[in-house]
This record gives structure tokens, sequence and C-alpha cells, in this order.
């Protein structure tokens, strides 16, 4: 596994290779901040431009998104891990164009400061990638960290108290959501009046629920990177929800997200055989 | 308490199967509790789990799901993309604390009509049991007299 360092040189080697020849217009990646070692999104479109680009270990934003706002023109982009699962889910939901992109992606991510999503991780390297970065880690590794809470352990009356706590500090300024790869609606449910899905107001009672919706919105799309978690204010714990989901994908339907580009998703698909886990009767 | 509590279950019936099954069992002079508030939807498929979510926050006791048998769908697999969902959705909200026993999903073809009946009975035991919902807050729902409506039926 290689550090950051290292892998901050070889990004930077291969952007400007890349902008210098002309494959792509733009490349989206992550740059220092103001405030040292903090990180800002960097979009360079000159080759010069390449050695302001970095990766360590508080790059916690998924770029993802920012492909959206390029759609039309040929980008690369520095892919972790998690975020090269999005790209793959936004290849399958067919909203982007796989020969605009140029992935760079990074293999072997040595994860995340403070990001506990990072310690479930399975996938450690890129799955898509046109120039790999870093160097692979093999599969025993992979599941080395692994950590998860103990959720099961909790009776149904001390997970919805402790779910309570946590959505009480929810102010909804919707941090989770614009940090998240799968909220792209161009009209999201919250601001819907016709129907008024959610209140406007913030209460116990409204934010459960739009916390609860939200994670089902995630259901079969949801990667676990925990940009939500890191994005969060508050400090709440807005990915337990959406990793539950994702962990009953893979335990009930065998499913695993943004694992193939040509996969779809969960929702979308059906087989006659599926489990009727949880049905009356 | 909980033997007087009359539970409000928000029913969602497909128009097709379990809509005319509830129809077939009115006509057959079937007897069932009154405590199901159904809402006619053309397919389960249609079925967002929004509206599921969002009885609960309206302050439904308990719902109810029911459509054509894996199948029998009129629109061939509406039931089958309905069926993934409901079972995320059923996981997700007793994740999140929300009693099994009101989450009731289940199948009722036209012809079904006693079934239905038996549907509708055990859903509602099955809310009973659980007692009032109190809402995801805990606070209970007030109605414009300032009392707790699940207390009200």
């Amino acid at each position: 596994m290689k550090n950051y360092d290292q892998i901050t040189e070889e990004i930077r080697k291969i952007a400007k290779k890349i902008l210098n020849d002309k494959t792509v217009d733009k490349v989206i990646g992550f740059g220092l901040g103001t405030i040292n070692q903090e990180i800002t999104p960097l979009f360079i479109s000159k080759a010069e431009g390449a050695k302001k680009l970095v990766f360590n270990k508080n790059s916690h934003m998924s770029l993802a998104k920012y492909l959206l706002n390029y759609k039309n023109e040929d980008v690369a982009i520095v892919a972790k891990p998690c975020d090269s699962r999005a790209i793959n889910t936004y290849l399958s939901e067919k909203i982007i164009n796989r020969n605009d992109i140029k992935v760079i992606g990074i293999q072997g991510c040595p994860g995340i400061e403070g990001n506990t999503a990072c310690l479930e991780c399975e996938v450690r390297n890129a799955v898509i990638s046109d120039y790999d970065v870093g160097e692979k880690i093999s599969k025993k590794k992979t599941n080395q960290l692994k950590e998860e809470k103990d959720f099961d352990s909790l009776s149904p009356e001390e997970r919805f108290k402790y779910f309570r706590n946590e959505f009480e500090r929810c102010t909804r300024c919707y941090a989770c959501r614009e940090a998240c790869y799968v909220c792209y609606c161009k009209e999201c449910f919250t601001e819907s009046n016709q129907p008024e899905w959610l209140n406007k107001s913030v209460s116990l009672n409204e934010n459960f629920t739009y916390h609860l919706m939200r994670a089902m919105h995630m259901a079969g799309r949801c990667v676990n990177c925990g940009a939500c978690e890191l994005a969060c204010p508050e400090g709440i714990d807005v990915r337990a929800l959406a990793a539950k989901m994702y962990n009953t994908a893979t335990e009930i339907f065998d499913y695993k997200v943004g694992m193939d580009q040509k996969q779809k998703t969960l929702l979308a698909e059906y087989d006659v055989h599926d489990s009727e886990k949880g049905f009356m009767e | 308490m909980s033997n007087d509590f009359e539970p409000k279950i928000a029913a969602f019936l497909c128009t097709w199967c379990s809509y005319a099954a509830a129809d077939l069992a009115g006509s057959s002079r079937i007897q069932y509790p009154p405590n199901i508030r159904v809402v006619r939807v053309p397919c389960t498929g249609r079925m967002d789990p929004f509206l599921l979510i969002k009885a609960f926050n309206m302050g439904a006791d308990g719902i109810l799901v029911s459509g054509c048998h894996p199948g029998d769908c009129h629109y061939l697999d509406g039931n089958l993309y309905a069926r993934r969902k409901f079972v995320m959705l059923n996981e997700l909200m007793q994740f999140a604390g929300v009693k099994k026993e009101r989450l009731n999903f289940t199948w009722c073809s036209a012809s079904e009509g006693k079934r239905f009946a038996d549907v509708v009975n055990k859903a509602v035991k099955r809310v009973k049991s659980v007692g009032p919902w109190q809402g995801f807050d805990g606070k209970g729902f007030q109605s414009k007299e300032g009392e707790l409506i699940s207390e009200e039926l």
C-alpha cells in the first residue's frame, strides 16, 4: 500500500500527461484549501496546474457528483474506490457517458481520517479505472479493517431511542444531501410542495421522517462512503440508516452497489424467487 | 387500556386484486374490523415507500399493503418490483425502531374475500398488541381539541 505522498505524485504525473496531450479538457481532483491540510475540489484545465493536485488523509469528499456539471466535456476525475463505485452507478443509471470520462483510480486506498465508513470498507481498489495510481491490495487484506457498530444487540426500543437522540440535533441543513453522490434529483422530495412529503418546520417528527425517506432513496444505490457523516455539522450518525440499507441489500439480495457498470440498481430489477422476508404469514 | 384501543391502519390495496377482494368480502357479508382506512392504488408497483413513511408521520398506527399474488399482477410484474421495496422498507423501519407488528405486507387475490377478512383481522390484532403509535417523536398526535387522536376513536 502506497502512502498519500506517493499517490499524490502519481496523480500529478498522470494529470500533467493527459492535459498536455489533450486527452481531456479538465481534471477534477483534490486541492489544498485555505486551512492547512483541508481539502477543496480542484478543476484543472492547464498542465501547469497539475502540481496543485493533492491526495491526503482529509480527502473525504465524493468528487463523482461534479461529473454531472461537465456532462458533455471530456473530463478526468480522481476517484477513490468508493467514488469509482459511485461512477459505476452513474454509468448504470445512464446519466453520464463512459466515453466522456477518464477515471484516475486510486488503487489500495489508505483510507480517510475520521471516516468510520473506511473501517467497514470491503473494496479498497478502484473498480473502474483508466489510469491506475497506487498499488492494488490483495483480497485477503481488504477485510482487515472491518469493524461494524453493534446495532443487532440493541432492542427496537433502544434503537428507536438512539435515533431519536441523533435526529433531535438535526437542523435539516441538508449538508448530507449535498455531499451525497446519490442525491442528484433536480427537485428533491424535501423541497416538493405537491405532494408535500415533509413539513418545512424542524421538529423531531419531521427530522426522523426526512432521514427515513432519504435512507429509502439510498436503498440499493448508497455505496457506504461516509461522505454524509463527515459533512454533518452536528455530528449525527447519518450513515447508520444508509449503511443498514447497504448491508441489507448484500444480505438478502446478494447485491453489491456499483461493482459493475452494467448492473441495474437494486429496486429497478426483480427476481421471481426474491425473498419475502418480513411479510405476513 | 390496550383492550379499548382501536387502531387506525392505513391500508393500500391494489385495485385489481385486493380491492376486489375487499369488495367480495363485503358482498359476501364477511365481517372484518372497521379499523382499516382503504387507499386504492392502481398497482402495488406504484406504491412509493414514501407514502408508507408519510402514513406514520401523519399518525397511522399501522400500515397494511396488499396486492396481487406474485405472478398474477395485472401489469405483469408490478408486484415483483414492489416486493423488493417492501423488504427494504421493512428492514429499514425495524432497524430505526418501528415495531414489526405495525408493518403488514401481504398478497390477496380477487377471489379471496375470506382471506382478506382474515388478513385484516390479523393485522388489527398485530397492531393492537403493540398499542398506539406515538409518532417518531414519541409525543403522540393531537387533534384540534387537544386530545390524543388515537384515544379519540
